[in-house]
């Protein structure tokens, strides 16, 4: 800890005399940070842009007073963190946020990790000079899981920053607070920052940015989060415990496959009932932001299992004669090594039609491009990349992780973005001036890439039969424009003071018609895009960009043609300056795809794990076996950033685990961790011990957790690709399989603070042509689902949830994730 | 003439009577000495003892004795059950047996106008051996057979350090006793108590204490070591072994050893009255009286050091013994002898 | 751990004292001198004649100790830690407790525990509390923790029971409703010191 990592572009600088090394370009606080020296803040978040609400982390930086979090490092810079007018306005500035304050410190749930408890200490505030009439605020509920207590807010803004900055959704903003003015007379008196903090934060509270009392936000919870004193809360664990009852258990959050890291913070379930119950979950929030499957399902323990010995001998019989396993993504890295062991020495099948997609695409791509894994993850996008491309992927349901990286590029870095969907979507437009949006017709994809290859591409580089391909969808036209002109007029202008004649220049507008040659690109046409006035677009978005990726989603993994568009990323890769990231389906589909040889179909007797079979295994508890659940059981996961992460069980499970099959079926070692390092080496797992793998952030938030996934890169040539059929887009109704937000599988669904239904999901004038509820038929089946009315859907697609398993939704939209369907009210 | 005149005691009748009211009277004045011992030790204290049971906490006795009688009698798996049975015994009998040959009060006649026993001589004494010194001593000595058994046979270290305990101070200290009455012995030329009693009849002035000052501290200090009392009370000492030779009595079993040893405190008492204070005073009226109160006098003596003083240590007592002790009771016989013979 | 501490008998590099008891007495001749000097300095005496006149006192001057337990009870101090009491406001009647969890964080032994939620009226309610006096070992950290001086210790020091949990849910300790008038204003282990006022420094008030 406390190690700066080594970069280029490194300067000197010196704190309270001390030199220490800092990036060139970043803010003195995130540099103190790095270096392990303390300078207060309370407003301010790692990844986020400085609000300047608190203005404590005031230093002097050669020998001048600045903000720490929005001043940057120079060469040669000297930073002093205390002087004596840095004191006094700091204790100022804890007496005002003290004004007023509830001392109710003895309910409150922050109470014992609270900011403003701390810094009062750390202020030494112990009497109070300042004084105003207070405001009546009333507590309010913003969403099903929020909880806001104003009477306890001090505005420093970090929920609304967070939830614009990092998670995207601008849910809440600063409002009018209606309270009293302050004393003219403080302006002479108190020091200067603290009274226009005060007059700030004399006139605002937080509400929904919408104007409602709503937030019709993702709730996620960052908000929550981050907030430094007790006035956000889940609404669920208000005056449950006090902070400092709970024990945190280091987890990966089970149901994305963001990886993102969480802590359990588990506590007896009450006094009569003494079994340890998870109450919430928290983050380290300056390095990772979750979701609100990560942060609100986190209650789907299996409780009854027992150690049922006939079920357990059932359970032997059943997978001595099984012929195929089925499973899904929910599943550690250890467990899928004993499942692909029961594939080698009892030749089961392994069937997972969840990960076998993207297994598949993997491959495509790992032959085409030389690459065993894609080249970038959402951490370094957030901090290097300025021009972001999402292709295939859902991004406000399939990958958290992937739509924060999204929006904080175009917040952060002054990015722009590219998306391309068949759903439109009205959040992803909201996230900056500078993301396009093209909702293309289904099955286009291809031609996504080609644009982008068009787009990107060194055109010497790239292979002439795919450059002559995309020139083929080029056309020019000459046009008559009118174009608006300014000319400077130089003219002689009489000086009336001075009785000179002067040369005065003056700028005159006109208007000038011209002839121009425009180039059409009929791949823009295609793809839904304004052909004409994207050149433009394109032009001002390029403004400045110097590093560009791309996300990849489940889409593409689904394509009829994913071999050919693996072909085409790798190709992309190769030639454009593009670093690529893919997104996992859920949870572990890396883990599984990296260890398991999956069979593409299932036959004869079926063993489920979490899954439809002949015999159950069952985390949920209604199988036939009982399996311990993802908080029950220690294991690793791998996470879209390539890491494979180590997971610790948060609450006690009764019952069998796989690895007491595994005993008794083929050799098993003694416990599931045993497992750990014997992870296939050459699928890039490096043999670590469950117990040696690291679970911490540093100081300047790089990521120590587990470790990274090695990577192959073998030179390969370019690959072949072949063109795209354009008339393959489906016609009619069309279903796409995608959750809701903060749905994932069964374990979510369990989750009593996840309140999202098992419904489908259509834009708001598509809901309405549906009524309540409709059968959507498939070619080889059919569901019942009410229809729910997504605001921020856009189009006629709409959406069929496949987050429980026993509804065979896999089955019903069998190789791909659009089926043209018919939907029948019921 | 004498012993015709002794006749009628001599029956199995007289002796059985005899036996009977000795054991009935001290067992009932060992009891009491329990009651008797906590109340004083109390009051030493500024308690108030036992109150609750009864007036005063007179029946405490009493709810002790059925609280003994019912309790379970536990003979531990190991120990040599025979012997561990019989130890109690041993230490009660030979306690009763001594008192048998001690006088305590003066030969009278039952007045005629009591019916039935009316006229009966009452002798002085159960049995007046003309050894009766010797006698008492000897059971005195072999009730040392009691502890060391019991310790022995309990398969208990305490028990074990119990038992050696007594050996060791038992054997010792029946030296000094014997020798500090062999000076008086010598003066009076009898072994009988009977006649040791007659020759102090002249009133205070003939008490044999005035003639042998030394030989009564230590018959006194003996006594206290022979009764196993503080503060020579190593034998079962809590501190040190937890309850020595008793650890593993109980009920009615380790009742009889207290009973013993109440009842030895009682013969060291009547002894040192009658040999050193004069016993019951043959000629005087209230004699009995008298030497009722002598031995109530050396009773309260052996409570009152139990509250005052400390025990000594083992070694102490060994050196106390052998070093001191018996040296000056060498030297007070050879004075003794030296005066007789002058 | 190695004996080494305890082999070292050196008394000289040990934190110890040595009293001065003068020296002991060299050789059998003055160890005999000891006991004669000893025994007729009449120190012996000295402690007969102290515990009888403890017994004479006790029996004549009414100088008996003895407490007759059940039946007479010594009062006890304020800050005597007995069985605790959970007290009530006095004017409404509702209870102290805001359940802050101060107690139960503080508690040595762990021995406290409570359920809180969110009630009806947006207040934090303690919905069930307990201490377990199998463990609790009196120390009055609670009581001296307590901001509202909610949970302080009662005078109750006969604990025998058949079942401990007969005294200590929340209910048990709760001053009972109608024995509000009785309630003491606690003035033990806690309580807030007679001069607080001086103490504080004030706080001023808009209105």
């Amino acid at each position: 800890m406390g190690e700066v990592q080594i970069v280029n572009n490194m300067v000197d600088i010196s704190i309270d005399g001390v030199t220490y090394k800092a990036k060139e370009g970043e803010f003195i606080l995130n540099a103190a940070r790095a270096n392990d020296i303390f300078i207060p803040a309370i407003c301010y978040l790692t990844r986020c842009s400085p609000t300047l609400a608190c203005r404590i982390c005031l230093v002097e930086a050669d020998g001048k007073q600045v903000y720490a979090c929005n001043a940057k490092v120079k060469e040669g810079m000297e930073v002093t963190t205390e002087t004596e007018t840095i004191l006094e306005e700091r204790r100022a500035i804890m007496e005002v946020y003290d004004v007023n304050h509830p001392l109710q410190c003895g309910v409150c749930d922050k109470s014992g990790e609270c900011e403003l408890q701390n810094y009062t200490l750390e202020m030494g505030v112990d009497s109070q000079s300042y004084t105003i009439p207070d405001t009546k605020r009333e507590t309010t509920n913003w969403s099903p899981v929020l909880h806001y207590d104003p009477g306890l807010c001090i505005v420093c803004e970090r929920c609304t920053t967070v939830c614009k900055d990092m998670i995207g959704d601008a849910a809440i903003t600063t409002a009018k607070r209606g309270g009293s003015d302050l004393d003219k007379a403080y302006k002479e008196t108190m020091p200067k920052d603290a009274y226009s903090m005060w007059n700030k934060l004399q006139k605002s509270v937080i509400a929904p940015s919408n104007g409602t009392g709503e937030t019709n936000c993702s709730d996620c919870g960052e908000c929550i989060a981050v907030c430094p004193v007790g006035a956000l809360a889940s609404r669920d664990f208000v005056y449950k415990s006090n902070a400092w009852d709970l024990k945190r258990v280091p987890a990966v959050a089970a149901h994305s496959s963001d990886g993102a890291q969480i802590y359990y913070e588990v506590k007896p379930t009450s006094i009569e009932d003494r079994t340890e119950k998870i109450y919430r979950i928290t983050n380290e929030w300056n390095y990772v932001s979750l979701d609100g499957s990560a942060r609100f399902a986190y209650d789907f323990q299996n409780t009854t299992a027992t150690k049922d010995k006939t079920a357990f001998d059932a359970a032997i019989a059943a997978f001595k004669k099984a012929d195929t396993i089925r499973f899904n993504s929910m599943i550690t890295n250890e467990e899928a090594m004993m499942l692909q062991t029961l594939k080698e020495k009892m030749g089961i099948k392994l069937y997972n039609p969840e990960v076998r997609a993207f297994q598949k695409f993997l491959n495509h791509y790992e032959a085409a491009s030389g690459n065993s894994l894609w080249s970038t993850d959402t951490d370094s996008m957030m901090k290097n990349s300025d021009f972001v491309i999402s292709i295939g992927a859902a991004l406000r349901n399939d990958s958290p992780a992937l739509k924060y990286a999204f929006n904080n590029v175009q917040k952060m870095n002054k990015g722009a973005g590219l998306y391309f969907h068949p759903v439109g979507d009205t959040l992803i437009p909201t996230f900056g001036k500078n993301v396009e949006i093209f909702n293309h017709k289904v099955g286009l994809e291809e031609a996504v890439l080609y644009l982008v290859l068009d787009l990107f591409a060194d055109k010497d580089k790239l292979p002439s039969a795919v450059k002559d391909y995309i020139e083929s969808f080029k056309s020019t036209r000459t046009e008559i424009i009118k174009e608006k002109v300014e000319k400077t007029v130089k003219e002689m202008v009489l000086n009336e003071e001075t009785g000179e004649e002067e040369e005065v220049s003056k700028k005159i507008k006109e208007t000038v018609e011209k002839e121009i040659t425009v180039s059409s690109n009929g791949l823009i046409d295609l793809l839904g895009g304004d052909a004409a006035s994207f050149d433009e677009t394109f032009a001002k978005m390029m403004k400045k960009k110097e590093h560009f990726s791309m996300m990849l989603g489940e889409d593409l993994y689904y394509h009829d043609k994913a071999e050919n568009i693996a072909k085409l990323v790798a190709l992309v890769e190769a030639i454009c300056p593009i670093n690529v990231v893919m997104t996992p389906p859920k949870s572990n589909a890396l883990g599984v795809a990296l260890i398991c040889e999956l069979d593409d179909t299932q036959s004869g007797y079926t063993v489920g794990y979490n899954e439809n079979g002949d015999f159950k295994l069952s985390a949920l508890g209604t199988g036939d076996l009982d399996m311990p659940a993802m908080n029950q059981q220690e294991g690793t996961l791998c996470s879209i950033a390539k890491r494979v992460l180590p997971t610790n069980a948060a609450v006690e499970y009764n019952g069998y685990e796989l690895n007491d099959l595994m005993k008794e079926l083929v050799d098993a070692p003694e416990l599931t961790i045993d497992w750990t390092q014997n992870l296939p080496k050459d699928r890039g797992f490096n043999g670590v011990e469950f117990d040696n793998l690291t679970n911490s952030f540093t100081n300047e938030g790089i990521d120590n957790r587990g470790y990274t996934l090695e990577t192959t890169n073998v030179e390969t040539d370019l690959p072949e690709v072949v063109k795209f059929e354009e008339n393959t887009a489906l016609e009619g109704d069309i279903a796409y399989r995608c959750n809701p937000a903060r749905q994932f599988n069964d374990f979510t669904d369990k989750s009593h603070e996840i309140f999202e239904t098992f419904s489908l999901y259509a834009s708001k004038e598509k809901a309405e042509s549906l009524g309540e509820k409709v059968e959507v038929v498939f070619d080889n089946g059919s569901i019942f689902l009410d229809v729910v009315a997504d605001e921020k859907i856009v189009g006629s697609i709409v959406k069929v949830p496949d987050f429980r398993a026993a509804e065979g939704v896999y089955d019903l939209f069998g190789a791909s994730r659009y089926k043209t369907v018919t939907l029948r009210k019921v | 003439m004498e012993v015709v005149h002794l006749l009628p005691e001599i029956t199995w009748v007289g002796v059985m009577i005899k036996a009977i009211l000795i054991l009935a009277i001290i067992s009932a004045l060992a009891g009491f000495g329990t009651f008797i011992e906590r109340k004083v030790l109390a009051f030493m204290q500024r308690r108030l003892g036992p109150m609750h049971v009864g007036p005063y906490g007179l029946l405490q006795i009493a709810a002790d004795g059925i609280k003994l009688f019912t309790k379970e009698d536990i003979i531990p798996q190991n120990a040599n059950k025979l012997i561990f049975m019989i130890a109690p015994l041993i230490t009660a009998a030979t306690a009763f047996i001594a008192l048998g040959a001690v006088p305590v009060f003066p030969d009278f006649t039952v007045p005629s106008w009591i019916p039935i026993i009316g006229d009966t001589f009452v002798p002085s004494i159960a049995s007046d051996l003309n050894v009766g010194v010797l006698f008492v001593l000897g059971m005195m000595a072999s009730g040392l057979y009691g502890p060391l058994l019991a310790g022995m046979s309990q398969a208990n270290k305490w028990g074990i350090i119990g038992a050696a305990r007594t050996a060791v101070q038992f054997l010792s200290y029946e030296v000094i006793t014997a020798l500090s009455i062999l000076a008086p012995v010598m003066l009076i030329g009898s072994l009988s108590f009977v006649d040791i009693n007659n020759y102090q009849s002249e009133g205070i002035g003939s008490w044999m204490i005035w003639q042998q000052p030394v030989a009564f501290v230590l018959f006194l200090i003996a006594g206290f070591a022979e009764t196993n009392r503080t503060p020579f009370d190593l034998l079962e000492h809590e501190a040190e072994v937890v309850s020595g030779y008793a650890t593993e009595y109980s009920g009615m079993r380790w009742g009889m050893f207290f009973i013993g040893e109440y009842a030895n405190m009682i013969t060291i008492s009547v002894i040192a009255s009658v040999l050193f204070l004069g016993g019951y005073d043959a000629e005087g009226a209230f004699g009995w009286l008298f030497i009722m109160l002598k031995i109530a006098f050396f009773f309260f003596f052996m409570l009152w050091v139990r509250a005052s003083w400390p025990h000594i240590r083992p070694d102490q007592l060994m050196w106390f013994c052998w070093k001191v002790l018996m040296p000056i009771a060498i030297i007070n016989i050879l004075i003794t002898s030296l005066v007789i013979l002058l | 751990m190695s004996l080494e501490q305890f082999k070292n008998r050196n008394v000289g590099s040990q934190p110890y004292v040595a009293l001065d008891v003068g020296k002991p007495p060299q050789g059998g001749w003055c160890q005999f001198k000891q006991v004669v000097k000893r025994t007729f300095k009449g120190e012996l005496f000295v402690g007969l004649w102290v515990t009888m006149k403890a017994m004479g006192k006790a029996l004549f001057a009414n100088d008996m100790h003895t407490v007759k337990y059940p039946f007479e009870k010594l009062p006890i101090s304020p800050r005597y830690r007995a069985i605790h009491d959970m007290l009530r406001l006095l004017e409404s009647g509702s209870y102290r407790c805001i359940g802050c969890g101060l107690c139960e964080k503080i508690c040595i032994s762990n021995c406290i525990a409570m359920d809180t939620r969110y009630d009806e009226n947006q207040r934090k309610e303690v919905s069930e509390y307990t201490i377990n006096f199998g463990r609790c070992i009196f120390c009055g950290y609670c009581a001296e923790v307590c901001p509202e001086l909610a949970i302080v210790h009662g005078p109750r020091y006969e604990n025998a029971s058949e079942q401990r949990a007969g005294f200590s849910l929340f209910d048990d300790m709760l001053t009972p409703i109608d024995k509000l008038n009785l309630q003491q204003e606690y003035d033990g282990f806690g309580a807030i010191s007679p001069n607080a006022d001086e103490n504080i420094k004030k706080t001023p008030l808009a209105y």
